[in-house]
């Protein structure tokens, strides 16, 4: 069995809070994760990193060998913080540059002032989505970058032949120079990077939680999250948006392939609904169906979008002894078409007839792992749950 | 069996209305026919702009306050394009709609990423900052002087001139935005717009992408507004900086949550009760009190948001239907 | 030498006349912030409490024939009412809907208003009758060569401090502050610790709206002109103002008050005075954009 998905001491902190503190966790082809612990230890928050919806402060997540949150070390993050701002500042002396030299004497016209808090506004956004690493906010950086590059070139070169353009009492050489300095050297080592494709590695570009769902990771909510005014058959459709493709003009045209796509969706949700057992109320709202059936829904949906591993943030919540034991089996019908399950859960009954391998989490740090029967007799889970200091003072 | 689907089918509601609505000019109603067919002709313009309007606040559930500024820049385009180069109705509006989604474009990609107040606020600032445009840039617009002498558009060499004409011109951009919008509804984007609408997260972690989604309804919604707006200018044959203030975007507003957010047929049936109601207390009310009609709208607003959120046709009434539809489909 | 003396003493004046609207700003400001920061909820109808002051106080006096500063009173405490009325009638009802339905709901209140303030008074511009505050108050205060402060101007900035330091004092040392603070972190919560959350909310509103009154007046004095629209325009450059402070904050909303005052003046005196307005929803955009949390504002996160 190969590993299918490894944490890899994964931290998160909000703000001076740390609600995760370097958990390693790793999940094999087919296998069943359980991942419990006491309320606020920080497991749905280790779900939220997982599915990006949270940014992890540091450590690592590989999903299939490929690391979808890679790790930044902080001076990295620190160096990059630093060439970002810097980017910027060059925007602040090419926009009176771009100003001056373009149209002399009319500092302060309307068109031109709203262009540079433009162009600088959009370099202030930028800093702010290359310190989180935002993919696009690299792509766009490129763009100017070159455009900084051309526009020093350009500058320098009339600098050298003619002095400076305009005259407005301030000797704009004296910005020119250093800014061409900096700026050229930079961007054609950044320009290197792209073509190396080492970038990717390099700067760690985040993946939006939509990203995560497409590589095939998806996941249901503790407090359930259905599209309640939908009908059941809408919401597990739309768990198919990440297997259809068709974009704005295909649908409006109504071609052949859209319409093929859309009856083969409506019958592949029907048989989502079949395996969970809702096929009946397929045409109902969401909203209408009882507390069971809507965690099963939840289930659909997920697997619609053909995750390779699915995230259970406690299923079992608010079911009876019968639902649970109906949940258990489906579990394993999940289990048996292939798909990893990482699984929260606070009915120990539940967890400890599915899961392989458990994962025990106190306040952030993982307190023990290992077969459920060792997780058992653990002394320090069964500390961490019925509380008591003695522990804590031996310590 | 057809029959009955027939019966259930909302299509077919709109269809014998359009029907109706082609018979209409050729009803003997004497000499206030001209008057009736303009009411209506409004009326069905304001139609295609809540249709419009409806994508963004309705499919998606973010208050855009800023519709009217797509109208108008519409309605220029429109106008600027005839009088300066002539163009031909069929080149206009497509132009005028691809304006609308450029700039619905440009505004929305930085400030969908805002939570809804903000996004609110930000859409009227637009509108705001698109009316003082036409105002002050008197080489573009001739400011408020208006655009007068705006060429009638023609149809195969033959120029509109009576209501009829244009009123037919604008059942026809019905039918056309219609078709647009039921197939967005009825498709993957449309689902991930509801997906966005009922819960953002949720929507996320399906893999929708908020920024593009979103942005793609701004741009839809903001091409229909302009492509209203193209048509008005043709109508009117003058269009002033005035009319695209923000009073009309709350009336296109009020049209949509009084007829149903997200409701297509909501939508219609609002615009085709409110705007001949407002035209009647136009020519009822005495001349200083005619903008008083803006108090009706505003209450209106109040009250369906306290006693009947969902409208006159509600969302979820029609997602039942439509799974109903869908379940006769599939049993069949 | 000469046009540099001319450049500075135009431009101090410019500054001088732009914190007393940047004043002017913050006191509406006030009521949107701390309604937002309370409920959460923009309310649009805030600009036309501003008007409806200006309103009734020009009423009071031409009408009724109340003096100034009795009739200055009467409509700090009627708009008091107002906000409480406004809040019971309006968003009371919805206060467990969807935002979506609140806003819109605040929307259609600030139209509905607007325009029965149209019906009652019409649509022409009215100005307060030139005796019926003291001479003194068009008289400079105090002035520099060119520059000059008129009374009313240090009338208008006095209050304005004067109210704000009032209502740190009210929100940081009172009870009734803290059971607002409270509020605004979790309305639940604090109904359990037995705050009544309906009450707290309505003096919210009521301080909210007795500012935006006050505001109200002060403009119709200073600008001598007063109009049902004027709401509109003054309500969503105060919003604009709270936003830029940082919404939620008071001092917030003094600073950002004060600093959209002095670029629109700049702005208008500088670059372009048809684009006064523009400057403001500009600077509203790009704060909204870049810096949502404001100047001295706190990022809210939302929780999953």
């Amino acid at each position: 069995m190969n590993t299918i998905l490894k944490i890899i001491r994964l931290s998160k902190s909000f703000g001076g809070l740390s609600a995760l503190r370097e958990i390693t966790l790793e999940a094999k082809q087919g296998q069943i994760v359980g991942i419990i612990g006491p309320n606020g230890a920080g497991k749905t928050t280790l779900f939220n990193c997982l599915t990006s919806l949270y940014y992890s402060t540091a450590g690592q997540i590989e999903f299939q060998e490929r690391p979808i949150v890679p790790e930044v070390a902080e001076t990295k993050r620190r160096l990059i913080k630093r060439c970002a701002i810097l980017f910027f500042v060059l925007g602040l002396i090419w926009v009176p540059l771009f100003w001056s030299s373009f149209v002399p004497h009319t500092f302060f016209k309307v068109e031109v002032v709203l262009l540079g808090i433009f162009i600088l506004s959009i370099r202030l956004l930028l800093v702010r989505g290359l310190v989180r690493f935002q993919i696009w906010a690299w792509g766009l950086m490129f763009v100017f970058l070159i455009s900084d590059l051309w526009f020093a070139i350009w500058w320098l070169t009339h600098l050298l032949s003619s002095g400076p353009m305009i005259g407005t009492g301030i000797p704009l050489c004296y910005f020119a120079v250093p800014w061409g300095i900096i700026a050229g050297p930079f961007s054609i080592y950044l320009i290197l990077q792209l073509v190396l494709r080492k970038v990717r590695q390099l700067y760690g570009f985040r993946l939006g939680p939509d990203a995560i769902c497409r590589l095939g990771m998806a996941r249901t909510f503790q407090n359930i999250r259905l599209f309640f005014n939908l009908s059941v058959l809408d919401n597990v459709k739309i768990g198919f948006h990440v297997q259809i493709r068709s974009g704005v003009l295909g649908i409006l045209l109504k071609t052949r392939s859209q319409r093929d796509e859309e009856e083969l969706t409506e019958k592949e949700a029907l048989k989502y609904l079949r395996f969970v057992g809702l096929d009946g109320r397929a045409f109902d709202l969401a909203g209408a169906l009882a507390y069971g059936e809507q965690r099963r829904l939840e289930i659909a949906r997920a697997l619609a979008s053909k995750p390779k591993i699915l995230l259970l943030d406690e299923p079992a919540a608010g079911m009876n002894a019968q639902e649970s034991s109906e949940l258990i089996r489906l579990i394993l019908k999940i289990r048996e078409k292939g798909i990893t399950v990482l699984i929260i859960e606070h009915d120990m009954k539940v967890i400890m007839n599915l899961a392989d391998n458990i994962y025990v989490l106190d306040y952030g740090v993982l307190i023990a792992d290992g077969k459920p029967d060792e997780i058992r007799t653990n002394p320090k889970v069964i500390e961490a749950y019925l509380g008591g200091g003695t522990a804590h003072a031996e310590t | 069996m057809r029959w009955q689907l027939y019966k259930k089918d909302p299509r077919f509601i709109f269809l014998s209305l359009i029907f109706l609505a082609v018979l209409l000019p050729w009803l003997p109603l004497g000499a206030s026919s001209n008057y009736i067919l303009r009411i209506l002709t409004t009326a069905v313009l304001y139609m295609i702009l809540a249709l419009g309007l409806n994508i963004v606040p309705g499919f998606t559930g973010l208050l855009d306050l800023g519709y009217v500024g797509f109208y108008g820049i519409g309605a220029y385009t429109s106008g600027l394009l005839s009088i300066h180069y002539d163009l031909s109705l069929w080149v206009i509006l497509p132009l005028a709609a691809l304006n609308g989604a450029l700039w619905g474009t440009l505004l929305g990609a930085p400030t969908l990423r805002l939570t809804g107040d903000y996004f609110a606020i930000v859409t009227f600032g637009f509108s705001e900052l698109v009316v003082l445009l036409l105002r002050n840039e008197l080489w573009l617009t001739r400011g408020p002087m208006g655009l007068p002498g705006i060429p009638p558009p023609s149809i195969f060499g033959h120029p509109l001139t009576h209501d009829w004409e244009f009123f037919y011109l604008i059942l026809l951009l019905l039918m056309i935005v219609l078709l647009v919008v039921t197939r967005l509804q009825d498709s993957r984007l449309g689902r991930a717009w509801f997906a966005i609408r009922e819960d953002e997260i949720a929507a996320q972690c399906c893999g929708v992408n908020l920024i593009r989604y979103k942005v793609t309804a701004f741009a839809i919604s903001a091409s229909i507004g302009a492509m209203g707006g193209a048509f008005y200018a043709k109508w009117f044959k003058f269009i002033h900086p005035d009319m695209f203030k923000f009073w009309e975007s709350i009336l296109i507003l009020c049209l949509i949550v009084f007829g149903g957010m997200g409701s297509i047929a909501g939508t219609m049936l609002g615009a085709l009760i409110l705007i001949p109601l407002s035209e009647v207390l136009r020519a009822v009310l005495p001349q200083g009190l005619f903008n008083a009609r803006y108090l009706i709208y505003g209450l209106v607003l109040v009250l369906m948001m306290r006693w009947r959120p969902e409208g006159l046709v509600p969302f979820e009434r029609a997602q039942a239907k439509k799974a109903k539809l869908a379940r006769e489909r599939l049993e069949i | 030498m000469e046009s540099l003396l001319d450049q500075s003493s135009l431009f101090l004046q410019q500054l001088v006349n732009g914190i007393t609207l940047g004043g002017v700003y913050a006191l509406i400001a006030v009521g949107y912030t701390m309604v937002y920061g309370v409920i959460q909820l923009i309310n649009f109808a805030h600009g036309e409490i501003y008007m409806l002051g200006a309103f009734l106080a020009y009423t009071m006096v031409t009408v009724l024939g109340i003096p100034f500063f009795a009739a200055f009173i009467l409509t700090i405490l009627i708009c008091a009412c107002f906000g409480i009325i406004l809040d019971f009638v309006a968003y009371r009802p919805l206060r467990n809907a969807p935002r979506l339905a609140a806003l819109i709901t605040a929307i259609g209140m600030s139209i509905f208003l607007q325009n029965l303030a149209l019906m009652i008074w019409g649509s022409q511009i009215k100005s307060y009758p030139r005796d019926m505050f003291p001479a003194i108050f068009l008289k400079p205060a105090l002035s520099i060569g060119e520059v000059s402060m008129t009374w009313m101007q240090v009338f208008m900035l006095s209050i304005t401090v004067l109210f704000m330091v009032i209502l740190h004092l009210i929100i940081h040392k009172t009870k009734i502050g803290t059971a607002m603070r409270a509020v605004s972190q979790d309305k639940t919560t604090s109904a359990l610790m037995g705050i009544g959350v309906n009450r707290v909310i309505s003096f919210t509103f009521a301080i909210g709206s007795a500012m935006g009154g006050m505001a109200g007046v002060l403009v119709g004095l200073y600008y001598n002109a007063i109009f049902p629209t004027m709401g509109y325009i003054a309500g969503i450059k105060a919003f604009a103002a709270a936003v830029l402070g940082g919404i939620g904050s008071v001092p917030g909303a003094m600073l950002g008050g004060g600093v959209l005052g002095i670029a629109e003046v700049m702005g208008a005196g500088y670059i372009s005075s048809e684009y006064r307005d523009g400057i403001s929803y500009a600077v509203m955009i790009a704060v909204i954009l870049f810096k949502p949390s404001g100047l001295i504002g706190r990022q809210i996160g939302e929780k999953v």
